[in-house]
């Protein structure tokens, strides 16, 4: 008994360490990074006050885009969300729209309401990707910008590939149909591609926010509100956290690993030369981001990857908790894939701040967090069952996690309110704050369970994206 | 290390530490929480002052440009007297009479021109140019550009040379407008590579101010900087120069490397088709 009581303690005493120190470590990270986004954002937006966009509008210079938007099942919203891909603030751009095999009725919508017809079009199959069956584009002249392609059905990254194949502009954007794009986002997207002269821009990533209960009016969004809802409301507030305070250090730090796959920007020559998008993973967004930065580094070539702060891109956050699992674990087998693809880097001083830091910070505090978290949970209840468990250091310790959470939400709502202030309304602010306090007894364990799910989904070899059922935006008539 | 060791191993430190940290972050979240309720105020009161203001520069501008009101009239307003002092408002007219003169031409320009060397707002924008602050000098030249200050001109060039991006490129942009393509003709000795944002601003400035004199824009392609004479090509390219073709032709000759070799060339299919 006493060499079990030596035994426990010693291992309390270990167990303690590790865990004080990862608290620590992550606690201080997000600080260091809040703290590095909150400069950049300031210095970013000084300057952004003095640029004058106009002159992309005018130049013929501008860089050219294609915007690759691939749709499944997206029939409810496609129509209003093509017209307002269609109706951007830019010159020099094409809307590539790729009908990945959907069941509903999307192509149809599309050709009835763009006047689609069936074009011969020239591709150089430079990525391999499933077949398409027709490439269409409209008679009417207002549409000109539109291509439609109707594929077989291969997954999102299959989609992205046909549009970079068909793609006929040095840039691409890659976007998800059911966006609300700001009318300005290519604008503000197409900049960095045109700043660096000793490095080459190969990808510019843009700001997600949540949409759900704002009012959109032809395809714009016009008023901002806060969803009444618990779940997507304490999604506003993560993407806050996530974009406005992490995304920012990471781009200040030139160690971005990953642009949504919701709105980001990349150099075609790069993407293709890199291989394009993997059909292997759920995580093809992040997986090209390394993969592309990967080629640079092994190639020996000075390059950059940009980050735009401003509110570009909006879109709609899962409601009911069936949909958000499925998103989030999708999102950790993702992770789970890209860093496994990619482990030879892991640590490797070739990669440089890759290598050294962001990979490593990835590989901790997001693939391995909701684990470690699952483990501590595991051995606290054996602490209970054995009587181990000193209450008041648990109550603690649960209270110094918790203040550590709210607070870093309140910084985020301070820089939200410093500088986009696109929740003017009090409620709204209100309704956001209260949000900070419930998140890490309500929303944070869903996270933590859904990432179980997506290990257990990796473990299992489930590879299908998942069905994702949109409610489609309020309208304003 | 022993001693660290066993310093954690008696465990009094757990209890302050967590304590004291939980103070912290609550201090903190509470000190956040007012700073955004008094940001949040601070932004109610501004929006209301301004509004109160626009209602009033509006009704002043109104008179100087289509009543031929003198500034001494205006000077006896008793609101405007009162608040020109203050230093919020005179921000609000700086900004409301710069946007106004960009949707004004000749006499209604002249008008308000004069506004802005009488009433200060001009001495307002030169102290501005002496701020150690990049953005408030930024703001100080576009002012100064606006309103023609050709006597800004020597103190806005030597901003065009700053290290500061934004504030250089303001600064050219800003000299552009006072004095069309003297203003550039420094870059052909500029040592360092121009991106293609700022050659886009630049050439967007020639278009936006209409510069007609272009004397000058040849010399861009003879500097040994191969960015600045991509720039001479895009400006006579976008400008439709034909009459600088015989330059082009010059450059063809004798390019740098075969990026200008072909940049000129295509500029010479543009300009000769």
């Amino acid at each position: 008994m006493t060499f079990f009581d030596t035994d426990m303690t010693w291992f309390l005493n270990i167990y303690m360490v590790v865990i004080l120190a990862y608290a620590i470590l992550i606690m201080s990270s997000y600080l260091i990074l809040a703290y590095l986004s909150t400069k950049e954002l300031r210095s970013y937006l000084k300057k952004n006050s003095f640029v004058d966009y106009e002159v992309l509008l005018t130049s013929e210079f501008a860089p050219k885009l294609s915007l690759i938007a691939p749709a499944y099942n997206e029939g409810f919203t496609i129509e209003e969300n093509v017209k307002s891909l269609l109706s951007l603030n830019y010159n020099n751009y094409q809307v590539i729209v790729v009908n990945d095999g959907s069941k509903d009725n999307s192509m149809e919508i599309l050709t009835k309401t763009y006047d689609l017809v069936l074009t011969e079009l020239d591709i150089s199959t430079k990525v391999e990707t499933k077949k398409i069956k027709g490439i269409y584009t409209s008679r009417n002249a207002a549409f000109k910008k539109l291509i439609v392609v109707d594929k077989e059905n291969g997954g999102k990254a299959d989609a992205l590939n046909v549009g970079l194949n068909i793609a006929q502009n040095p840039y691409v954007v890659c976007i998800d149909v059911d966006c609300i794009l700001d009318k300005d986002s290519l604008l503000k997207l197409a900049k960095p591609f045109l700043e660096s002269h000793d490095k080459r821009i190969i990808a510019t990533g843009g700001v997600v926010r949540i949409a759900n209960q704002c009012v959109i009016k032809n395809g714009r969004l016009v008023e901002v509100n806060v969803p009444d809802r618990l779940l997507p409301r304490i999604q506003v507030l993560e993407y806050l956290r996530a974009f406005l305070l992490g995304r920012m250090a990471w781009g200040r730090l030139d160690g971005l690993l990953l642009i949504s796959g919701a709105f980001g920007a990349f150099d075609k020559e790069i993407a293709l030369l890199a291989g394009g998008y993997s059909t292997k993973t759920v995580g093809e967004d992040m997986e090209l981001v390394i993969r592309m930065r990967r080629y640079m580094i092994e190639n020996k070539l000075p390059y950059s990857v940009s980050y735009i702060p401003d509110p570009l891109c909006w879109t709609e956050a899962p409601e009911d908790f069936k949909i958000f699992k499925k998103q989030r674990s999708r999102w950790m087998r993702g992770t789970i894939e890209t860093l496994s693809f990619h482990k030879k880097m892991f640590l490797n001083p070739k990669y440089k701040l890759l290598g050294m830091l962001s990979l490593p910070y990835w590989t901790l505090f997001e693939f391995l967090a909701p684990a470690i978290e699952f483990i501590g949970l595991v051995i606290t209840i054996v602490f209970i069952i054995f009587g181990l468990l000193n209450w008041y250091f648990f109550f603690l310790l649960v209270f110094f996690v918790y203040s550590f959470a709210v607070f870093f939400s309140v910084i985020a709502l301070y820089s939200e309110e410093r500088t986009y202030h696109k929740y003017p309304k009090r409620t709204d602010f209100f309704k956001l704050l209260l949000a900070a306090f419930i998140e890490p007894f309500y929303f944070h364990p869903l996270g933590v369970y859904a990432a179980l799910v997506g290990y257990k989904e990796k473990i299992m070899g489930t590879h299908s994206w998942g069905e994702m059922t949109r409610k489609g935006f309020n309208k304003k008539e | 290390m022993i001693k660290l060791w066993e310093f954690y191993k008696s465990g009094d430190w757990v209890e302050p530490f967590l304590i004291d940290s939980i103070i912290l972050f609550i201090a903190a979240s509470c000190i956040l929480y007012l700073l955004i309720i008094a940001s949040r105020s601070k932004k109610i009161k501004r929006e209301r002052l301004r509004i109160e203001y626009d209602k009033l520069i509006e009704k002043l501008m109104f008179s100087v440009v289509f009543q031929d009101t003198p500034f001494s009239e205006i000077k006896e307003d008793k609101g405007y007297s009162v608040l020109s002092k203050k230093a919020f408002f005179r921000e609000v007219l700086a900004e409301s009479i710069t946007n106004l003169h960009k949707n004004y031409e000749g006499v209604y320009a002249r008008k308000l021109e004069q506004f802005y060397k009488e009433s200060g707002l001009i001495n307002d924008s030169f102290k501005k140019l002496k701020s150690l602050k990049w953005e408030v000098k930024c703001k100080g030249i576009t002012e100064l550009a606006e309103f023609n200050v050709a006597e800004a001109f020597e103190k806005i060039i030597t901003a065009s040379k700053d290290r500061n991006k934004t504030l250089k490129l303001t600064a050219i942009n800003a000299c552009i407008k006072l004095e069309g393509t003297r203003s550039i003709v420094h870059l052909t000795e500029h040592p360092y590579p121009i991106d293609n944002w700022t050659q886009l601003n630049i050439i967007g400035a020639f278009k936006k101010h209409d510069i007609g004199d272009i004397k000058g824009v040849e010399f861009l392609l003879e500097s040994e900087n191969t960015t600045v004479v991509a720039l001479g090509l895009k400006l006579i390219k976008e400008l439709k120069l034909t009459q600088k073709v015989p330059y082009v032709v010059q450059l063809v000759n004798k390019a740098p490397n075969t990026f200008i070799k072909c940049e000129a060339q295509s500029v010479l299919q543009t300009l000769t088709v």
